[in-house]
């Protein structure tokens, strides 16, 4: 029915687009490999061989060491905080029938257009009072709260979709509530878990307002605000500061090309199987 | 634009319900901690009397907050923490060095937090230091003034740019609540194979450097290397211009009882800048460019001159070798005493809420030192007052000849103050409207008014604050 | 009556259930929840009411943080920029997004992961590292410069984003940059789904690629349209680590956007009553528009 003309056409926009959207991430990939005496200002190709110590300076010399043990333990807490909370909280909203079980829902719904911006200030003000700045708490505690509006309202629409008819047979065997979720409902719905888990993780990862806020300190730094400040002490280094964007990258790269299709089917929200 | 914790739209429907909730929990939330004014502590006065000696502290972590990222000053700053440490084997320094601007919008989330930094760099002027002072968040320096005779060590024009008053409100007189480890001031770089090869010798009037720069663009050569996407430069190349026209009257403006800025200095002052980013002596997209890589592109040999400041001096001279000469904006007529925007590098302060004040105060006694102004001379850097080894340095040198610019210009009393220190939002205001001037956006008439507006509204605040604590 | 009716609902839906154990799953992430992201936010809105420097006390400001943010230019400035933003954040890219679904709509494409995992990446990178590279493709000796000099149209290189007409476009760029993928999988997947037999349909009834654009693809997109829109609005108007490394606002204030401004003020300059009503007033400005789109895109009432 497609003429080849369309196909042809079809395929030289897509093949458009790709190079649109790779241009900028293999200019910072090609010029993380360049010589760092190059006085180029900006994207380069490696000459010589690829530059493979430009990776460990600018590890030791943005301390990302450090940042890197930060972010991963923000991340891991805060995702696995994440989904347990997340995961008890839409059982209930998804499968239970109590009073005020919409307006509390529709209350978990509101942060999910919430920006930042509107919590960041009096929440830097709160947690210095309780003397929480500068620790991994100001991260981990603001950051879950945020994730969990999309976890409640992910993982609801799991447990609304999950059949009726296997809680049902799960309560006649005997199961009541709590290993009826545990033992049946979150082995069934891993590939809803690990959507959430994944996109949490990105989220955390990639954070950037409240880390600037609430983290002065050295040592409880983040791997987005290392870059940062690498970039201001290393702005004319093109090749550093893109070798220290590599570093930071990675991580969700890797992670989103393992499981694209979890990442694709967590930010569209469910829209589209709608 | 990342799609942060959006993952999806709002449903619809029953929002009522929920935004009636949300309203009675807003109704909840009655107060922010720190509302009620608990955050202000009180300024505190130093009590030492007799030398302290970290030695006896215990072990100490001093954590120490600096913007001394360049090679020349950043290598100066290690091998003084090093040797720091190796004196007094008990004290660890924690060193946290980000570059100016970061510095500048992070310190005072840091210094205000429960765990601030022990020492910091603070800008001078009304934005950063008076907004601590006044905050109580630095301990007065006065009583190690006297101890380590700082007070003798330095100038008093110095001095006097690191001073608040007690009550927070005026700067430049009152108690000290910094010391400076460098001398700065705003030099004229020139490349000497460019000059040479457009037939030019370095400039010995002002009026020869502004001839100079026709013929260095007919020739197809960038006169002025600049870069100005981080806002501050032309801070600094303004200030030079301005000072040109009128050096003792932007000194008493900085310095609260001048006439401000609605004069003809400041507008003949935009204007020649507006002229030269219009004429091409300036890089076309100078507001675009950033100010390394400016000064990368200077070393690599595109551009004549680069007007800044002294610290970029090691940075330059590495590529850059015997091509590189240095000067202080050459003045009105051959021979007589220059004037340009400078002074001291950022102050060191000490926090009020650092455990360790007196190892603290060793410390900034220790990077400003004689032997400190050896180990700067050493790496290039210019001391605020040199001391031996800056006279063994060849005047030949581009070392050499940025010592003798300072002699010359600390004898003439040739330093005008960085014009942001002016007012609590100057360094914004003034960035802000001189990116506007160098891209032909803002008139000179319209820049100075904009200036005199914010200098304006705050020297009335300040007249009727005193005014007020006057009959109190 | 009624609340027998209402038992009698619950009942039927899971009969025998012990339905006040809901509330206990519910508690602990609704305590996390109501502490750390409702609670602040009801702060915020009381600070915006103040006058507060962040040490000394606050004091009662009534509405002029508000009138302010209609009165100060340098307030108005932000919330003028952030709707320009939307242009090239929202607009475009589900303008790119339609068009190029529209054309390939009738083609099984092959290879749809990888078209769709490449398309989609800029989405996960961090917005910070998105930043330093555009920031390099921006600048005056940058990528886009040298190609326009290569193609011999060095006349329009500029330092982009220190340009004062052209630094609010190059940092939309990047951002149409970032959601053009979005739009493009999230459209193309929703095309895939419409029933062939709708468009052999209006083929019958003679209908050229542009009506059977307006007949079958545009309405049978709605939803993904309505997603598309509100994703991209959200994040637009939250933009603030791209500003913060690639322009700082600059120049002079042409880049500032109200999120930055939001910073700025409360940990810069002291105006922290200021800020909290930046931040309320961006809030009411995302809800607003994201109830408009989902009623005029879907045409259902709420």
């Amino acid at each position: 029915m497609t003429t080849r003309l369309e196909r042809n056409v079809t395929y030289g926009i897509l093949a458009v687009f790709t190079v649109i959207a790779l241009t900028p991430v293999i200019g910072v990939l090609s010029t993380a490999f360049g010589s760092q005496s190059s006085l180029d200002t900006g994207f380069s190709l490696p000459s010589g061989g690829l530059h493979w110590n430009n990776f460990t300076d600018a590890w030791s010399r943005g301390h990302f060491g450090t940042y890197l043990g930060n972010s991963v333990l923000v991340t891991a807490v805060v995702v696995a905080a994440t989904t347990v909370l997340a995961v008890l909280a839409a059982y209930a909203f998804g499968v239970m029938r109590f009073p005020g079980s919409t307006v509390l829902f529709y209350l978990f719904v509101i942060g999910l257009t919430l920006p930042q911006e509107a919590l960041v200030v009096p929440l830097y003000f709160d947690l210095r009072h309780a003397e929480l700045t500068d620790t991994s708490w100001a991260l981990i505690l603001p950051q879950t709260a945020q994730s969990l509006a999309f976890g409640v309202f992910w993982m609801r629409t799991y447990f609304r979709g999950s059949a009726r008819a296997v809680i049902e047979a799960a309560r006649l065997d005997g199961a009541n509530t709590w290993t009826t979720l545990w033992r049946v409902l979150v082995p069934m719905g891993r590939p809803a878990i690990s959507t959430m888990v994944v996109i949490t993780f990105m989220w955390t990862w990639n954070e950037f307002l409240m880390a600037l806020v609430m983290v002065s300190d050295e040592a409880h730094r983040t791997v987005p605000l290392g870059l940062a400040f690498f970039q201001g002490q290393h702005s004319s280094d093109a090749v550093l500061l893109a070798a220290a964007s590599v570093l930071i990258a990675l991580p969700v790269v890797v992670v989103y090309v393992a499981l694209q299709r979890r990442f694709i089917e967590g930010m569209l929200g469910g829209a589209v199987k709608e | 634009m990342e799609f942060a914790r959006t993952g999806a739209r709002p449903p619809r429907g029953r929002a009522v319900p929920a935004a009636l909730a949300l309203g009675a929990v807003l109704f909840a939330a009655g107060c922010v901690p720190g509302t009620d004014g608990s955050g202000a502590a009180g300024a505190r006065t130093g009590v030492a009397t007799a030398v302290p000696d970290p030695a006896t502290a215990g072990k100490v972590t001093l954590t120490v907050w600096d913007q001394e990222i360049r090679g020349g000053t950043n290598g100066e700053i290690q091998q003084l923490n090093r040797e720091f440490e190796k004196k007094y084997p008990n004290v660890r320094i924690k060193r946290v060095a980000r570059s100016f601007t970061d510095l500048k919008t992070t310190l005072k989330l840091a210094v205000s937090g429960n765990n601030p930094p022990d020492v910091i760099q603070a800008n001078q002027g009304y934005p950063d230091m008076v907004a601590f002072v006044r905050a109580g968040l630095l301990t007065p320096l006065d009583d190690y003034a006297g101890i380590y005779d700082w007070n003798t060590r330095y100038p008093a024009t110095l001095l006097g740019l690191n001073r608040v008053s007690a009550d927070g409100r005026d700067f430049g007189r009152g108690r000290l609540y910094g010391i400076s480890q460098t001398g700065e001031y705003i030099g004229l770089y020139y490349n000497k194979d460019v000059l040479r090869k457009a037939g030019l010798k370095p400039p010995r009037t002002w009026g020869e450097f502004t001839d100079g720069l026709a013929r260095l663009k007919d020739r197809g050569e960038l006169p002025i290397q600049f870069g100005n996407l981080d806002k501050y430069p032309a801070i600094h190349t303004f200030g030079v211009l301005q000072d040109q026209l009128g050096a003792a009257g932007a000194r008493d403006t900085v310095l609260g009882r001048g006439d401000g800025f609605d004069n003809a200095a400041t507008k003949n002052a935009a204007a020649t800048l507006a002229d030269w980013a219009k004429r091409g002596y300036l890089p076309g997209g100078a507001n675009g460019l950033g100010y390394d890589d400016a000064a990368k592109q200077f070393a690599s040999g595109d551009g004549a001159y680069l007007l800044t400041g002294t610290w970029q001096l090691t940075d330059l001279k590495k590529p850059m070798g015997d091509k590189l000469g240095i000067m202080p904006p050459p003045p009105a007529k051959a021979g007589a005493a220059p004037v340009t925007t400078g002074g001291q590098g950022l102050a060191w302060s000490i926090t009020s809420r650092s455990r360790h004040p007196e190892v603290a105060a060793a410390y900034l006694d220790f990077l400003t030192d004689a032997h400190a102004a050896d180990v700067m001379t050493r790496h290039g850097v210019l001391p605020a007052v040199p001391a031996r080894a800056a006279d063994r340095v060849s005047p030949d040198t581009a070392d050499g000849q940025m010592v003798a610019g300072w002699k010359r210009l600390s004898a003439a009393d040739g330093l005008v103050p960085y014009l942001d220190y002016s007012t609590p939002s100057f360094y914004d205001t003034l960035s802000a409207a001189l990116q506007g001037v160098i891209s032909g956006k803002t008139s000179p008439d319209a820049f100075a008014a904009t200036l005199q507006k914010d200098y304006g509204a705050f020297m009335k605040k300040r007249r009727e604050q005193h005014t007020s604590a006057g009959t109190e | 009556m009624k609340i027998t009716a209402l038992t009698r609902a619950y009942r039927r839906r899971a009969p025998g259930e012990p339905r006040a154990i809901g509330y206990l799953y519910i508690a602990p992430a609704l305590a996390v929840y109501a502490v750390f992201l409702l609670y602040p936010f009801g702060q915020s809105v009381w600070l915006s009411f103040v006058h507060w420097d962040g040490l000394s006390v606050a004091t009662p400001a009534g509405l002029d943080n508000y009138r302010a943010l209609f009165a100060d230019p340098a307030l108005r400035a932000p919330f003028r920029h952030a709707l320009l933003l939307l242009v090239f954040y929202s607009a475009l890219p589900v303008a790119i997004g339609l068009l190029l679904a529209a054309v390939m709509s009738r083609v099984r494409v092959r290879g749809m992961t990888f078209f769709r995992t490449v398309l989609f990446l800029p989405q996960v990178l961090a917005l910070i590292v998105v930043g330093v590279a555009w920031r390099s493709i921006l600048a005056p000796d940058g990528l886009l410069n040298d190609a326009l000099r290569a193609v011999g149209l060095g006349g329009l290189a500029r330092p982009w984003l220190g340009d004062y007409t052209w630094a609010l476009p190059a940092v939309g760029v990047v951002g149409t940059w970032v959601g053009t993928g979005l739009c493009m999988v999230l459209f193309l997947a929703g095309a895939q789904r419409i029933p062939r037999e709708l468009y052999e349909a209006a083929r019958m009834d003679g209908a050229g690629p542009l009506r059977e654009f307006l007949a079958v693809t545009l309405p049978g997109l709605r939803p993904q349209i309505a997603v598309a829109l509100t994703l991209t609005i959200v994040a637009g108007l939250r933009n603030f680590d791209l500003i913060y490394i690639t322009t700082s606002g600059g120049p002079g204030n042409a880049t500032s956007v109200p999120a930055y401004e939001v910073y700025h003020r409360a940990f810069e300059t002291n105006q922290v009553g200021s800020a909290a009503a930046v931040g309320v007033a961006l809030t009411a400005l995302i809800f607003v528009l994201t109830v408009t789109v989902s009623r005029l895109v879907e045409g259902r009432r709420a």
